[in-house]
């Protein structure tokens, strides 16, 4: 009982800190644009399938088709800011949810498209084989680099975020007209944040890609389902608090691993039952997050 | 139906000349608040529009075309060309969409409630009418009613939790559920089968796939009917008061938590009628099937076909349904065009375009198809053309609760 | 027995005292005037009697029963009718539609039997569409009825959600600045309509209003609200000289219109 423990909380803390980079993005993006990304695990899914093209397709080195894969995810959030986002500027939160599920949708298509001939593909991952083995549980070079990838992004953006252009952007979101008035464009720090916040995605969907083979909407509802993990991860942290995703992330991905646990009888679909009845509780009792002293108005 | 047969009866009908004196009356007599919008109305009362006779034939000329396609040709029935089993197979299945569509209507157009698991609720429809049939050897007209009790309940409960959160949270607990349900419930082999499937046999007299169509047919008018109904009776009018404004309508004396859970029931009952008939007509049912892009799709099919415009969101549903897999596309003979130019297969066209539609509507066109044909609708009511009817004025999509 | 007895009642928001030990009565068949200056709490205490609001001490009693803590719409359904002060209307449909819908509790037929099309919900349907076009006709609204609510200018508007919530059937009226957005003249005619729908439905109304040439013209006695407490009460030739009353709230000397106003009053009470 206790190395399966071991082993859930060990591949959970793994899992999540995937799904901790996708809640720093739908964290960002809230906290510009008031709305729920759904289109942020498709940010990644688009990048790994640039990444892919460029490492497998045209052989070029990792690092540049890596490279190749945040610039599709970065160029993929900037395109939605423009075209989807700011257009609806003017709607209700709700539309502009439908919008992100469409673009989320739009991109899904297009991968089906593109891969058509090969439908499942696999990515190579940045080193192979296994570093550590904690319970028995295989921990992989790559797991560990994600680790440290999101250590690195979390620190980068807490001194961003305190940075002369950080705190531009923190004052855009909290007052745009106010904000305008001192000479912060609120239109280049809404594109600024989509930018980092698909950046954030494109990693998740590159560092998470080679742990499984993959498909079109992998990140979305595919094997790596990061979407709705990361939303209940910006949950437990009121949506608005980046370290509280971030400690959100980790703790959604244990709670999932602890689906699997035989005392489940091992049932398909483990995971997602702990995920919803979780996500029911955190709503239903602690609406305003679990990492947050204060209330924070929806 | 064609374009110009329409444009060209317009030209034939006289003008009705009646209505600038009556304007002037009217004006004459109003009060002072009355403002200008009034008078045109008023003046459409003073002089009610009747078509020509030749106004008559060719609506009604329209109409048999309507039925024509809707009911004949699926049936190879006066038709000049032989539909196969399998094109018949998609008709069917675009009434089945229609049913769904209408079902998340309820949900999204007339409460304003997002729902991205609604492949759940169609899904819940599917497995217990084919665990009644299959498992427990009952007929087809039990399995109905009890899938339908079956999905009123699991939405009721659904709408129980969305009385206690705001839009953008629930719609995460319907994409949480949508997903639990998918993996875990669909997951339980006893249930549904697991991946092995389940073969679902069709109720006597509608085992051939013609004969079907016309039973899905069957339940798309009671649908429509119930609708149609429920939008014109005080329960209709209760949730379009408390989607506005719950406040208002709770000053009405509408109960707003049982207006809700009505609208979730309602929806949930639709769902599982859909999902009866999607269990037969796929004729062997996996629950790989009700993954969360279907309930992209439903929702694509609906916004798209127009919230709260019935002819509108069947239309949407009927397009989506036979995108899939690129039927529509075959129909039209267009994959050559699509494959040599973009090289787009047809089966992904549906993927592909149906967001960008999906965009193009919240973003420009807010009243979805439903808006673009309600100066034919109108015109087909006889009604005079007007190009200008039925316009939505404010994103309507965007009334949806947040 | 007074139809409305709310007594004692205070809330607070936060650290701001919304109201502090309001006692407010309204006889049968009687009009009631509250005004006071913004934020004096009016609206709040309007909250606090259809439910809205759940006031921390104090009970309002309806007719000698006490509501305290019925929901809102079993406040409706007792009687208890109200106006919003930003136009309560669902605003996406036509006036006629609105009253239909505000006949809620008067549409005799089970929602599930209406969404079927039992044959009797055809038969209600058209009772309630004649009762709107009824009360329509009685303010004079008839014109607008095919109207879009959110094509209407304001003080048409402020006139349909009477009709409104006339419809729902009310023995008690509360009235949320029914005049606000209407010239004098406009007012005049205002205060004429409710003297007449007292008469005509027996009804008891309380009313919230600046126009304080209006709540003289139709009340029989006036309340003002200050931060939260009553200022002054009495008859509103009496409130209206009331000294603190003039200083809270009206500041100036009484204006031309009121001695017009006055004298219609008495020809219709």
């Amino acid at each position: 009982m206790t190395t399966e423990l071991g082993i859930a909380v060990v591949n959970g803390i793994f899992a999540g800190s995937v799904y901790a980079l996708v809640a720093l993005g739908i964290v960002l993006i809230y906290r510009a644009s008031g709305v729920f990304n759904f289109a942020q695990a498709e940010f990644g899914t688009t990048g790994l399938f640039a990444a892919y093209a460029g490492v497998v397709l045209w052989n070029l080195p990792y690092w540049l088709g890596l490279l190749f894969g945040l610039a599709a995810a970065v160029a993929m959030g900037l395109a939605t800011e423009r075209l989807v986002i700011n257009p609806l500027r003017n709607s209700s939160r709700v539309t502009l949810l439908v919008g992100t599920a469409g673009v989320a949708l739009a991109a899904i298509g297009i991968q089906f498209w593109q891969s058509n001939e090969q439908p499942i593909r696999e990515m190579p991952k940045i080193v192979e084989g296994v570093a550590l083995q904690p319970f028995g549980a295989a921990i992989t070079w790559q797991h560990l680099i994600t680790l440290g990838v999101l250590i690195v992004v979390a620190l980068a953006l807490a001194v961003f975020f305190r940075s002369p252009s950080g705190v531009a952007i923190q004052a855009a979101q909290q007052d745009g007209t106010a904000a305008e008035l001192v000479g912060i464009s609120v239109r280049r720090v809404s594109m600024m944040t989509w930018a980092i916040a698909a950046l954030l995605g494109g990693l998740a969907g590159v560092l998470s890609g080679p742990n499984l083979t993959f498909t079109a909407g992998h990140l979305t509802f595919g094997a790596g389902a990061a979407l709705l993990p990361g939303f209940m991860a910006a949950v437990l942290g009121g949506m608005r608090s980046m370290p509280g995703a971030l400690l959100g992330g980790i703790v959604v991905g244990v709670i999932e691993q602890l689906g699997s646990l035989s005392l489940f009888g091992y049932m398909s679909g483990g995971g997602e039952m702990m995920l919803f009845f979780f996500l029911l509780i955190v709503l239903l009792l602690r609406p305003q997050g679990l990492f947050v002293r204060k209330a924070v108005a929806a | 139906m064609s374009d110009s047969e329409v444009t060209t009866e317009i030209a034939a009908e006289p003008l009705d000349g009646a209505a600038p004196e009556t304007t002037q009356e009217t004006e004459a007599e109003g009060t002072r608040e009355m403002p200008p919008v009034v008078a045109d109305q008023v003046d459409d009362e003073v002089a009610p529009f009747r078509p020509s006779i030749v106004g008559w034939l060719a609506r009604g000329a329209v109409w048999a075309l309507l039925a024509w396609v809707v009911f004949a040709i699926p049936g190879n029935y006066f038709s000049p060309f032989e539909l196969g089993v399998s094109d018949v197979g998609h008709a069917s299945k675009a009434a089945i969409f229609a049913i769904i569509g209408l079902s998340l209507n309820v949900l999204i157009g007339y409460t304003g409630t997002i729902s991205f698991g609604h492949q759940a609720f169609v899904g819940v429809g599917a497995f217990v009418s084919a665990y009644v049939i299959v498992d427990m050897g009952l007929e087809f007209w039990l399995a109905v009613p009890i899938a339908a009790g079956v999905g009123g309940l699991q939405a009721a409960l659904l709408g129980a939790i969305s009385l206690r959160l705001t839009g953008l949270y629930f719609a995460l607990v319907t994409l949480a559920y949508g997903l639990f349900a998918e993996e875990t419930l669909f997951g339980i082999t006893a249930f549904t089968g697991g991946e092995g499937g389940k073969n679902v046999p069709r109720p006597l007299g509608f085992e051939n796939d013609y004969t079907f169509y016309y039973l899905c047919l069957a339940f798309l008018a009671v649908v429509l009917w119930v609708d149609w109904r429920l939008m014109r009776s005080k329960g209709g009018r209760a949730l379009q008061a408390l989607r506005e404004n719950p406040r208002v309508a709770s000053s009405y004396g509408i109960n707003v938590k049982v207006y809700t859970m009505y609208a979730f029931i309602i929806s949930g009952v639709f769902a599982s009628i859909g999902g009866a008939l999607l269990a037969q007509q796929s004729t062997f049912l996996v629950p790989e099937t009700f993954d969360f892009e279907l309930a992209l799709i439903f929702i694509l099919m609906t916004v798209v076909g127009g919230l709260r415009n019935r002819v509108g969101v069947v239309i949407g549903s009927v397009i989506f349904a036979l995108l899939e897999e690129g039927t529509l596309v075959h129909l039209l003979h267009l994959e050559g065009i699509l494959d040599s130019t973009i090289g787009l297969p047809a089966e992904f066209f549906g993927l592909v375009i149906g967001p960008i539609l999906l965009l193009l509507t919240i973003t420009r066109f807010p009243g979805g198809i439903g808006q673009q044909i309600a100066p034919l609708a109108q015109w087909l009511r006889g009604r005079r053309f007007d190009p200008h009817a039925g316009k939505v004025r404010e994103v309507e999509v965007s009334d949806v609760r947040a | 027995m007074s139809v409305l007895e709310a007594r004692n009642l205070s809330i607070h928001f936060g650290g701001v005292r919304a109201l502090d030990h309001v006692t407010v009565q309204a006889g049968e068949w009687e009009i009631v005037g509250i005004i006071g200056p913004n934020g004096a709490g009016k609206t709040t205490l309007f909250n606090c009697i259809t439910g809205f609001y759940q006031p921390s001490k104090g009970k309002i009693r309806y007719r000698g029963k006490s509501i305290t803590r019925l929901p809102v719409h079993k406040r409706t359904a007792l009687g208890i009718g109200r106006t919003f002060q930003n136009v309560g209307l669902v605003k996406n449909t036509t006036v006629a539609e609105n009253l239909v819908t505000a006949q809620h509790l008067e549409a005799n037929y089970d929602p599930w039997a209406g969404m079927l099309g039992g044959p009797s919900t055809f038969a209600e349907e058209s009772r309630l569409a004649e009762r709107a076009d009824q009360l329509l006709e009685l303010l004079d609204l008839s014109d607008v009825a095919s109207a879009r609510v959110a094509d209407l200018p304001y003080g048409v508007l402020k006139r349909v959600e009477i009709a409104t919530v006339l419809a729902t059937d009310p023995d008690l009226l509360l009235l949320d600045e029914p005049g606000s957005g209407m010239g004098p003249e406009e007012a005049h005619a205002l205060g004429d309509t409710l003297l007449g729908l007292r008469k005509e439905f027996g009804i008891t109304i309380v009313m919230i209003d600046h126009h304080v040439p209006l709540v003289t013209q139709v009340s029989d006695y006036v309340y003002c609200l200050n931060f939260g407490e009553v200022l002054a009460e009495g008859k509103p030739g009496v409130v209206r000289n009331h000294p603190e009353v003039v200083r809270a709230y009206l500041g100036e000397e009484p204006d031309e219109t009121d001695a017009p106003a006055e004298a219609a009053s008495e020809e219709y009470v």
